[in-house]
């Protein structure tokens, strides 16, 4: 699997390169992940427990950053075994630009699973992928969010997250998800109000797209905008550095 | 006829007990101290293996043994072998690679073993099997036939340069080419037969047990054909002598040729219960058969075909790409030559045809016959080109099959086949009445006056059937004959025991060939049963597929019953002193014609086991065998059509009347017929809209499951088929049979396509024809009338 996106982060970018270096923050927002040690300034060892579809394994592997040019980017590549589970192993280039007190990060990552895995749980690979990294940057941003923006922005991964359950979900998730982008809106400054609308109207756009992935009887059906396609890819990296780390 | 006799609709022997859940198949069997087997499969596509570390499993609760390649090698077994040789075009023989059937080296697909674990429970089996450390080397993999054959693709086996298997033809090309050069209209068509796991309702199981005071095996396991396996295991994988190995294949759960090959599983517990000393039971799950199960199908063809101005077919050019997998599978090699390319003659007089066919190695599962074996391959190219020319020429198509259908027989078409006898316009006629063709058009109407799309599709299917004679077969590169044995064994009290080559894994043999001694001595089919599947009470024999039991098998029991008829007939004549030829066999009864004198079967059955007063010089006892071998191929015939709806919105499509008339010769007992058509159409619409068994670029199966791999289910089919039959006795054997297992999974894949690209009128379009794919079509449709 190919994949890339980009995520915003409301942290500055020193902030946010430190925290994608940081074993404690990592091991902390890698969904399943029990341990993970820096064994050199570019090595990482790692354990994780993940499930996709009907296999639930723990995966042991090592991580290493490469290409290293902070604060802007380096390449993680990692390789990672997960006995009769099968094995997962891919690179990612990860980049980081400031954008006023955000940090906008982007990746693109490629990815190849075998085994038991990819027997059974290739078509689930995208939405677990997908509910991992909503999990990792959820609370990745919560971590790093928390040292430098103000509490009193929106959190981007409201609007994300009801784009999300709107593609993903029935409509009366999608409701919630409304409600929850609209109290978001009451605290928001004007700017963050606009944000706001565009979640309103990605729900909207999320309910046809759920209306006509249900009368599309065809396989995978497209998502959400591209944002969101960020999110799934982004997602599949995490997970995929999951298995691996 | 008796009551019981051809032509009854009796009720199957065998439904008892396997409606009542008593049936008893290989996993049903145990014997004391049994181990259970796990097998270490590789989770890369290619790879070579660096090492196999079997520490920790050796030391988990209850593991006897953790066996390798290395062991199984240097134990002198042999490595698997293709049963049929072919020779290329340039007369050079095939170029077959080393099959193990635990690979010490190089792994060629996924789920291939290299290792297997033998414990006292299934569970610590494949705990441990999970806990050996095997370390690999990845290679590149290729998937792709196609992309096998090109510069510069990774290789799999070095006996085999570029992948390729064979480079083979059949057929006379100048005249081919000359028929082109003259054609007034070509239709060209790239063709693809999608790839199909077999699936049968019971996985591949093994139950191998080693008596060192005898130094004897026992192997129970699921096989279509258990004299073929020990003849194999014997012969050429040096397991044990034939003589000190027996083979039992008990109630077996369907098979559609997946079960007639020797696979790795089954003798590596034969080997394993001497190597560690107790009897090893092995039962395949549902994604370890996906992996393993000899595949199906896998065709990539370019057509060719040339019409003269009249809209007579003149030429056939066909080249066509068979993906065989990682290693050739025992009859692997004969599917894409003899039993495909000799069939694109199809229904039709066709006077020049040259086939060209590359079997090619891939980093996939090896692909072998299933149901149908190349002869589906085939109708489904011819039939597909025969609905395009139609079109492409604005002729009707049931109209263009009837103009250029075979009428005189006997029939040398130029593809090695000789058809016997047909009647192709008789059962052609039958399937347009059923369907009413002459009101399409307004059902058409009436479909889109709803929104949906209505279409009809056709198909003349023949297939060769009746496998095989021995010599020419044998001519063509078989290893084995393929003739059938039978032994009929009348008891002193008149019941009767009949001895089969032929196994029954479905097909109804314990109450068909019981009709048939109903049918000849008037006897209750009570009182005959049918024994076959065990190499110790049956002689020998070829097994069942190719649709060969009832115009083999049963040709072989006739030619003992006659055998014994004969026998029974001059003891009758001796006890009634009369002229053996005055007596008639009838209820039961031998009588002396024109008087009232008359023996039952019992008595004289008796008589022969008395022996007190029989003929001068005859012997006591009244059991005979034959051996059968044909002297030609059979010919089932018919035609399918089938009529769908389609809906635009959601590219789904509805079956909504599906119609097989078909020449099956000489039929004993209609209901199993219908039986056997309506699996067989329900496994050719599972190819045509919804199975395929598909890998990533990188080698991984991604349809391992159910999850991925869709079967047909009663929703995707009609309410109901039609069926109807007209006999054309095949004059090759003495009741005129030709076989039915197998016409429908042949005949119905064309139809359901042709019925779906006529409904949608977008002929780009292969299987499976998913709503997705059939959606997209539709979608190209409009914008292109749009513009």
């Amino acid at each position: 699997m190919d994949m890339e996106g980009t995520y915003r982060i409301p942290a500055p970018r020193e902030e946010v390169w430190k925290a994608l270096n940081d074993p404690d923050i990592l091991r902390e927002c890698i969904p399943g992940c029990e341990s993970l040690e820096m064994t050199s300034p570019t090595e990482m060892q790692a354990a994780v427990t993940s499930k996709i579809g009907p296999v639930k394994a723990k995966f042991k592997g090592t991580v290493t950053l490469q290409d290293l040019n902070p604060p802007e980017s380096y390449t993680i590549v990692g390789e990672g075994k997960g006995g009769v589970a099968g094995f997962a192993k891919g690179s990612a280039g990860v980049h980081l630009t400031q954008e006023g007190d955000e940090t906008v990060l982007t990746y693109t990552a490629k990815a190849q699973v075998g085994g038991k895995l990819a027997q059974l749980g290739s078509r689930l690979i995208d939405s677990t992928a997908r509910k991992m990294a909503d999990e990792f940057f959820g609370s990745f941003s919560e971590k790093v969010g928390a040292s430098g923006a103000q509490q009193d922005t929106l959190d981007p991964g409201v609007a994300s997250e009801a784009k999300r359950i709107a593609t993903e979900h029935l409509p009366e998730d999608a409701v919630n998800a409304l409600h929850d982008a609209e109290a978001a809106v009451e605290h928001a400054v004007e700017e963050v109000y606009h944000k706001a609308e565009d979640a309103l109207h990605d729900v909207e756009e999320g309910y046809h797209k759920a209306e006509e992935k249900l009368e599309v009887a065809a396989g995978k059906g497209a998502y959400g905008g591209p944002m969101v396609w960020g999110l799934v890819a982004l997602g599949a990296l995490i997970i995929v550095l999951a298995l691996m780390s | 006829m008796g009551v019981e006799g051809i032509g009854a609709r009796a009720r199957r022997k065998e439904d008892k007990r396997f409606i009542t859940g008593k049936g008893k198949y290989t996993d049903d069997m145990t014997v004391p101290g049994m181990g259970y087997a796990a097998f270490v499969r590789s989770p890369h596509a290619h790879a070579k293996i660096v090492s196999i570390d079997a520490s920790a499993a050796l030391d988990m609760p209850g593991v006897d043994a953790v066996l390798t390649g290395e062991q199984l090698v240097g134990d002198g077994i042999g490595n698997l072998i293709c049963g049929w040789m072919i020779h290329s075009k340039d007369g050079s023989p095939m170029n077959m690679g080393a099959w193990r059937a635990l690979e010490p080296e190089i792994v060629r697909h996924v789920g291939q073993a290299v290792a297997v674990v033998v414990a006292d429970t299934a569970a610590q089996a494949k705990d441990a099997a999970e806990a050996v450390m095997v370390e690999y080397e990845e290679l590149d993999a290729v998937i792709d036939p196609v992309a096998a054959l090109e510069e510069g693709a990774p290789q799999l086996h070095p006996e085999a340069p570029n992948n390729l298997i064979y480079d083979w033809e059949i057929g006379h090309e100048a005249a081919a080419n000359a028929a082109f050069d003259s054609a007034a209209h070509v239709t060209t068509m790239e063709i693809h037969n999608n790839r199909l796991a077999p699936n049968p309702m019971e996985p591949r199981a093994a139950l191998a047990v080693y008596d060192t005071a005898e130094e004897h095996y026992t192997l129970y396991t699921t096989s279509q054909n258990p004299h073929v396996a020990r003849l194999v295991l014997s012969a050429f994988y040096n397991v044990a002598p034939e003589h000190k190995l027996r083979v039992i294949a008990p109630d077996v759960g369907g098979g559609f040729g997946s079960k007639i090959y020797i696979y790795p599983e089954e003798m590596v517990c034969l080997w394993a219960s001497k190597r560690v000393g107790r009897p090893v039971k092995w039962v395949c799950d549902r994604t370890e058969a996906f992996l393993t199960d000899a595949h199906g199908r896998d065709h990539r063809s370019v057509a060719e075909m040339a019409l003269d101005a009249d809209h007579n077919i003149t030429g056939l050019r066909v080249k066509t790409v068979a993906n065989l997998g990682a290693y050739m599978s025992l009859f692997s090699s004969s599917v894409p030559t003899y039993l495909y390319a000799t069939l694109l003659s199809g229904q039709y007089n066709i006077p020049a045809i040259h086939a060209n066919v590359k079997a090619v190695y891939t980093n996939t599962v090896p692909v072998d016959a299933y149901r149908g074996a190349g002869r589906p391959e085939a109708t489904y190219l011819l039939e597909r080109m025969m609905e395009t020319a139609a079109r492409e020429i604005g002729m009707d198509p049931a109209e263009f099959r009837r103009k250029n259908f075979i009428r005189s027989f006997p029939h040398q078409t130029p593809v090695i086949m000789c058809y016997d006898a047909g009647d192709y316009d008789t059962t052609l006629d039958a399937a347009m009445k059923a369907i009413d063709y002459a009101g399409f058009p307004a059902r058409k109407a009436e479909a889109a006056s709803r929104g949906k799309l209505r279409g009809i599709g056709f198909s003349c299917y023949i297939e060769a059937c009746g496998i095989a004679p021995s010599a020419a077969v044998g001519s063509l590169g078989a290893g084995v004959g393929l003739w059938e044995s039978a032994e009929v064994r009348v008891n002193p009290v008149g019941t009767i025991e009949v001895l089969t080559g032929s196994h029954s894994h479905g097909q109804g043999h314990e109450t068909t060939f019981a009709q048939l001694i109903s049918e000849r001595f008037g006897l209750d089919m009570d009182a005959v049963s049918i024994v076959h599947g065990d190499t110790d009470k049956v002689q020998f024999g070829m097994g069942t597929y190719g649709s060969r039991s009832g115009a083999v098998g049963m040709s072989a029991i006739v030619k003992a019953l006659d055998k014994v008829e004969a026998k029974a007939k001059k003891i009758a004549a001796h006890l009634m002193e009369a002229a053996e030829g005055d007596i008639q066999i009838e209820g039961g009864e031998l009588k002396v014609a024109g008087t009232d004198k008359k023996l039952s079967f019992t008595e004289v059955a008796l008589a022969a086991y008395t022996a007190h007063n029989l003929p001068e010089g005859m012997e006591p006892g009244l059991k005979e065998g034959a051996f059968y071998d044909p002297t030609n191929f059979t010919f089932p015939a018919g035609t399918y059509i089938c009529e769908v709806e389609v809906d635009p919105e959601t590219g789904k499509t509805e079956i909504i009347d599906f119609v097989a008339a078909d020449d099956f010769g000489k039929i004993i007992n209609p209901m199993i017929v219908e039986g056997q058509v309506h699996g067989g159409l329900t496994q050719g619409i599972g190819q045509a809209l919804l199975e395929n068994a598909t890998y990533d670029d990188s080698g991984q199966l991604i349809t391992a499951s159910y999850m991925d791999y869709c079967m047909p289910r009663a929703d995707d089919l009609p309410a109901q088929f039609q069926l109807s039959t007209h006999e054309t006795l095949c004059p090759g054997n003495p009741l005129g049979m030709k076989g039915c297992g197998e016409a429908g999974a042949i005949g119905s894949p064309p139809a359901v396509i042709n019925a779906i690209t006529d409904a949608i009128e977008n002929n780009a379009l292969d299987m499976p024809a998913t709503p997705e794919k059939v959606w997209q079509l539709c979608r190209a449709q409009m914008k292109m009338a749009a513009e």
